[in-house]
């Protein structure tokens, strides 16, 4: 409704034009319903149009794939229940590197691309139970990523754990302009929008549990948890107040508080708020150890 | 104003391979003549490989000429027997095109949407902090309506979590913007969130100072 009122003041004359319009031709979509032309959209319920036999002889090869991925795959752990498209691009080679738990869906076109560095112990990708991701979504892990429990993801969502450089000292194992990146951590329960971008070039970034991020945003940094962030680069627009028990509008606390790029972060930024068990995030030195 | 696109286009142009123009017209014949479509134009262009399923077309209509490009998802709720998703005349669906509507989405005449754009007219719910977000269902949502000659750049999402989202007469949203209010006729958008960039008076001026209008010409 406040977005209503808004659009209103924002440009009365066209928008209002437009909403009578719109009432007319949803009058006019209602009638042409009932008239004999468009009998089918109203019998719809009772007799729904059957699926296109066309569909299901790729339907069945599909799913001969998916199985035949699931079964012989060397993944380090495929649960029960898991769905992988057949349309997904996950080599082989990057089977061992790769967990995931039960019930996670995958759906058609995501890309898993997976090659870890040295001394990365796997799995390198870790998928746990109930998280998922929609179409296109691409995932590239170096050094660690970690999906937990029940993550949704959006369409086109992108996962990069490490960054491009065109500095060639920071070359490692023979990649040219690959940085040796961090690691990623999204916590249970959050929403990924359609088309975010995270990207963690050093440190840890974990976005905390239940949090939602908006279209299109761009993450470089953590996400404090119970927080609604978006644009770019993101900034927390909501967060949840465990005091009032509500979700108000802006930061209650500064993003930087939890960057676990600060050099000595405030110990336990976050945990006294949410109430969840977020370690600290990792220092740099950390890093350079590659470590995790 | 924008001219349609089937005048725009040249005959020379040989965008795809010529073995994927003939999947895309069989494809497009077979669709048009077994989905039982609320409304079918002719002269439709669906690419092979665009997601449409034949289960869902009762709700669906689309216009004369209107080109639907690979892998571009048409998907929509059942929750009442109105039409979900009105395509009009001439206009041109993007690959990889994201279509969700539970209420409706109506796209008017000679709209071109780029690649990977999203129209959304529902949301998740989140605010319960003690269940998953994935356990919450979506919300009532609202309704999107982007009105004729409205050019839709690349990787641009529409989404409308309640009310009516209207996006004006020849719009230009600039690619990778997130529209989340409606926006006045003639006007560009731009950004996260989208906001107007240019007005109509811009435009007008800007083209006057490039000697584009015939009186000056003259």
């Amino acid at each position: 409704m406040k977005q209503a009122g808004k659009l209103t003041s924002a440009d009365s004359g066209s928008v209002a034009g437009g909403k009578q319009e719109m009432s007319s031709a949803r009058c006019r979509s209602v009638k042409e319903s009932t008239s004999t032309l468009d009998l089918q959209a109203i019998r719809y319920p009772s007799q729904a149009p059957a699926e296109d036999p066309l569909l299901w002889f790729p339907r069945a090869v599909g799913k001969l794939r998916a199985l035949w991925r699931a079964l012989t795959y060397p993944f380090a752990l495929f649960g029960k229940g898991a769905w992988v498209h057949y349309s997904c691009h996950i080599s082989r080679s990057a089977a061992p590197y790769i967990a995931i738990g039960e019930n996670v869906n995958l759906a058609p076109d995501v890309r898993l691309d997976v090659s870890p560095v040295p001394g990365a112990d796997p799995p390198v990708l870790i998928l746990e139970a109930g998280s998922g991701m929609q179409r296109r979504c691409m995932v590239s892990a170096r050094n660690r990523i970690h999906l937990m429990k029940n993550v949704m993801f959006g369409f086109s969502v992108l996962v990069m754990d490490h960054g491009l450089d065109d500095d060639e000292s920071t070359d490692t194992a023979g990649r040219s302009h690959e940085t040796r990146g961090g690691t990623i951590r999204i916590e249970e329960d959050c929403w990924i929008g359609c088309g975010a971008v995270i990207t963690c070039e050093q440190g840890q970034l974990v976005i905390g549990r239940h949090s939602v991020v908006g279209a299109n945003s761009l993450i470089t940094r953590s996400i404090p948890p119970y927080s609604v962030v978006a644009g770019n680069p993101a900034m927390i627009v909501r967060q949840y107040d465990f005091l009032k028990e509500k979700w108000v509008l802006g930061c209650i606390r500064p993003m930087a508080a939890t960057d676990p790029r600060q050099p000595d972060p405030p110990a336990k930024a976050s945990a006294d708020v949410c109430a969840c068990e977020s370690d600290v995030p990792g220092s740099a030195g950390e890093v350079s150890r590659g470590v995790r | 104003m924008p001219r349609p696109i089937h005048e725009t286009r040249s005959d020379s142009e040989d965008r795809d391979g010529f073995f994927s123009r003939i999947l895309t017209k069989l494809n497009s014949l077979w669709v048009s003549a077994t989905y039982p479509f609320a409304r079918k134009g002719r002269n439709m262009s669906l690419h092979y490989g665009s997601d449409i399923s034949r289960r869902l077309a009762p709700l669906i209509r689309l216009g004369n000429r209107v080109e639907i490009g690979n892998r571009a998802w048409l998907s929509h709720g059942w929750e009442d027997n109105e039409i979900k998703i009105t395509i009009d005349d001439d206009c041109r669906i993007g690959a990889r095109c994201t279509i969700s509507a539970k209420n409706s989405i109506h796209i008017e005449r000679d709209v071109i949407l780029g690649s990977d754009v999203l129209l959304i007219d529902n949301n998740h719910v989140y605010e319960a902090v003690t269940t998953p977000i994935s356990q919450q269902g979506t919300s009532a949502g609202g309704r999107i309506r982007i009105r004729e000659g409205c050019r839709i750049g690349h990787g641009v999402a529409i989404l409308c979590e309640r009310g009516e989202l209207v996006v004006g007469r020849n719009c230009v949203v600039s690619p990778g913007a997130v529209v989340l209010r409606s926006s006045p006729p003639d006007s560009v958008l731009s950004g996260n969130p989208a906001r107007v960039v240019q007005r109509p008076i811009d435009i007008v001026a800007s083209a006057g100072q490039q000697s584009l209008s015939p009186s000056k010409e003259a």
